[in-house]
């Protein structure tokens, strides 16, 4: 069930009526909430229900064994038993067809034939966020960061829908005190919570599908078509376009969890604003953001030991997090082009100094350089698009309202933030009527942009 | 406990100025919008419904979509909101030929005559007249995608102008998406292609309207028939009297057992449509290609190693199976055009 379709539409007003009802009472609201995630879940396909239901049944085994000893090494057994129980789910359901294809083609160009069968298997919605969830449980309270939490609080946490199949990637410390009572029927967030909605059905549904359809999607099926101008339009309109989709579904996650009184993290702040890698990370998929770096690289030591040590770390982390985008080579060079920016950054420290709106320019454009990357399906692929930069030919693609979508989407993140946030306390202080009727007209005028093929899903679910 | 850096700025709602509302305001102001969404778009709700695949989630929709709609039908707000958004609209205006024309539905009574066009060259031992080809449009619903892309590709020096058009979630027996029969004769008229490459049927199964009104459910003999008469109604349209090629593509076998009867329906179904322009209307039988014996499998021996040539969800095609298709597709196109 996608956020910006019908079915959402029905079944999201009826779980929030109920919620605020059941609300004071949390032996009947946990149980609610937890059956309505996983008819929300089980209409993607019902089977990924089990698979959902196992990693929570193994994380929260992990967490009550934490609890019942002090030894360090058992503790750290357990939570590589934790871990490796959620990366071997993620390894089989979303990377066994690509290792395998790569092993055997490895094998046959020295005549040897397959070692396990050629299958493919259909990757579970959301499996890497709640996986990634469960691991960041367990690593907590492991580090005494959290502690451990009822098997229901525990399913409730890592099945709760608004975050569910494409994050943000919420930590177990962030969620579970907001489950250990109540929310406040008095104070939830109406405004920022339909404004958030409403922005991020815009930002999906009207600009990243319209980017998708007119430019992106013609130019990265067949780059040899299309000359420089136009496959510098489709690398702008992508970097607009993955921004859109991806921080738009956040949005609308995070507006929904506030209807319902709970708080997200953020993971997004302008991030083409960025004047540097580790800036950009700061400001793209933060949730994601944090979790490479408490659970991967500083566990791999950070930066604490030496400048070569520092360096290996960071190309693992960004290589694993390519990889974590979805079992392709593009993926894996798009995590290590971003390495290489990381450390190239660590050298050169603070030694070369250039004007703010120069390190803009270049942190810019070699993001847009690394996107063209990570959409490119193959590296065969990305060079045939990297060649046609010095073709020439017309700007078949070039229109008015393409143009603009992409200037609306960089130009609004170079904006001061104040300037933003004084929109949004404008609209937070509109009455629930009008905040109503303002989200029935977003709807309305966005849902008419929407082609008869109907919404295209979210990038960001099939990773 | 441990206290962890906090960058997740999680307190960024507390901010001063952020005006708070209660529970009871959430909730109407979500069914406020919810209900002005009925008054206005009404109709959405059970057009949705219907084109959802059966099961729970479809008949829920549905049992809402009928009062919906049935409250739009009586305001003057639904058309008005229509007539205001339409210029938002993505997707071009389709007029006449459509599936629901008496002369798409009728069956003639008399015995069809048997015409030239009926009989390929090679079945005739006769040698095509083979041209140029200029424009070739590559359509369908998703299963056309990644043929339509490496088939541009193949083709891109060859100074061959590709049309992508593919409309997923479409189907030959459903018109809820997009009326294939509309469709085929606004393709012609925009892009006049010297050959057309089809490959649909993915979501086919809807029942079809028969020539009494009544819908005939997926999949015996009248509704193979039905798709048989719609297929031909299309093919028709793309042939254009004979000027252009038709290529249409079987459906694979699917992995899963019901899709899989639907499958070997609608390819059927295919083969009897094409049947009076074999010259014009060539099938391409994927099933001894990726199926033999009608078994679905994932991975076959491609160029001496086995590759993966399906996607995950056992339905459509991946990178390395498309591009197997498309050289097949640029055989049969060889036959009739010079590349």
């Amino acid at each position: 069930m996608l956020f910006p379709t019908v079915q959402f539409a029905l079944f999201f007003p009826v779980v929030l009526a109920i919620s605020w009802a059941l609300m004071p009472r949390p032996k009947l609201w946990k149980p609610f909430i937890l059956v309505a995630s996983y008819v929300f879940y089980a209409s993607a396909d019902w089977r990924f229900t089990l698979l959902l239901a196992a990693v929570t049944l193994g994380n929260q085994a992990a967490a009550v064994l934490l609890r019942r000893t002090e030894d360090e090494r058992r503790r750290r057994r357990i939570v590589a038993a934790a871990v490796a129980f959620d990366l071997g789910l993620l390894g089989v359901f979303k990377y066994y067809a690509f290792f395998v294809q790569q092993w055997e083609d490895a094998l046959s160009s020295i005549g040897l034939g397959p070692p396990v069968p050629l299958l493919t298997i259909a990757l579970p919605v959301g499996i890497s966020f709640f996986t990634f969830q469960a691991i960041s449980y367990v690593v907590d309270v492991k580090r005494r960061q959290a502690e451990p939490a009822s098997m229901l609080d525990f399913a409730v946490y890592l099945s709760f829908f608004p975050h569910l199949v494409a994050g943000p990637i919420v930590r177990a410390r962030e969620f579970l005190p907001q489950l250990a009572k109540p929310r406040d029927p008095s104070r939830v967030a109406v405004g920022s919570g339909l404004a958030l909605i409403a922005l991020g059905l815009v930002k999906k549904v009207v600009i990243a599908d319209y980017l998708g359809r007119a430019v992106v999607g013609p130019v990265f099926a067949v780059p040899q078509a299309y000359a420089a101008p136009d496959v510098l339009l489709a690398a702008y309109g992508f970097t607009a376009q993955i921004y859109c989709d991806f921080s738009g579904y956040t949005d609308m996650a995070i507006g929904l969890a506030l209807l319902l009184g709970y708080v997200f993290p953020q993971n997004f702040r302008s991030p083409y604003r960025a004047t540097g890698f580790r800036d950009f990370w700061r400001r793209w998929h933060m949730t994601l953001s944090r979790f490479l770096r408490d659970d991967l690289y500083i566990p791999l030591g950070g930066n604490r030991r030496g400048k070569l040590l520092t360096y290996r770390n960071l190309m693992i982390t960004m290589v694993l997090g390519g990889l974590w985008h979805g079992a392709a080579w593009p993926f894996v060079l798009w995590g290590a082009f971003h390495g290489v920016g990381l450390v190239c950054e660590h050298a050169i420290g603070g030694r070369l100094r250039l004007p703010g709106w120069l390190r803009w320019l270049v942190t810019f454009h070699l993001v847009v350089f690394g996107w063209i990357l990570f959409r490119s399906p193959s590296l065969d692929e990305f060079g045939t698009f990297l060649s046609r930069f010095t073709v020439s030919g017309p700007a078949s693609l070039w229109t008015a309202t393409a143009v603009a979508a992409i200037i609306v989407v960089i130009g609004t993140q170079l904006l001061p933030p104040d300037s933003l946030e004084r929109v949004q306390t404008w609209i937070e202080r509109r009455s629930p009527a009008l905040l109503g009727a303002g989200l029935a007209i977003v709807i309305a005028l966005a849902g008419a942009t929407v082609s008869g093929q109907g919404v295209p899903p979210f990038i960001y679910f099939r990773f | 406990m441990n206290q962890p850096r906090d960058d997740s700025l999680m307190s960024r709602f507390d901010r001063a100025g952020l005006r708070r509302f209660t529970a009871r305001d959430a909730v109407v102001s979500v069914l406020l919008a919810a209900f002005l969404l009925v008054l206005f778009e009404g109709h959405s709700v059970l057009r949705a419904g219907e084109r959802m695949n059966p099961g729970v989630g479809r008949t829920a929709v549905v049992a809402v979509g009928h009062p919906s709609s049935w409250i739009a039908d009586r305001l003057p707000l639904a058309s008005l909101a229509d007539k205001t958004t339409a210029w938002l609209s993505p997707d071009p205006s389709l007029d006449g030929g459509g599936f629901d024309e008496p002369s798409a539905v009728a069956v003639g009574g008399s015995i069809p005559a048997v015409t030239p066009e009926a009989f390929s060259p090679q079945a005739i031992g006769a040698k095509p007249h083979r041209r140029r080809l200029k424009k070739l449009l590559v359509t369908g619903d998703s299963m056309s995608m990644p043929l339509d892309s490496v088939l541009a590709k193949r083709l891109v020096d060859k100074q061959v102008d590709v049309v992508r058009d593919a409309h997923l979630g479409s189907g030959i027996s459903t018109t809820l998406v997009v009326d294939w029969g509309k469709l085929s004769r606004a393709q012609i008229k925009k892009h006049h292609p010297d050959a057309v490459v089809i490959f649909i049927g993915a979501n086919d199964g809807f029942p079809i309207p028969g020539a009494g009104g009544d819908d005939v459910g997926c999949c015996s003999a009248d509704w193979a028939a039905l798709y048989a008469n719609r297929v031909r109604q299309v093919a028709n349209a793309y042939r254009q009297g004979g000027d252009a090629r038709v290529y249409w593509i079987t459906l694979p076998t699917p992995r899963n057992s019901a899709r899989r009867k639907i499958a070997r329906v609608i390819n059927a179904a295919i083969a009897v449509g094409a049947q009076p322009w074999a010259s014009q209307v060539h099938v391409i039988d994927t099933v001894p290609i990726f199926t033999p014996g009608d078994a679905y499998r994932d991975a076959m021996t491609v160029d001496g190693k086995d590759t993966i040539v399906r996607q995950a969800d056992g339905i459509h095609l991946n990178d390395a199976g498309s591009t197997l298709l498309a050289t097949e597709v640029l055989r049969a196109i060889e036959g009739d055009f010079v590349l």
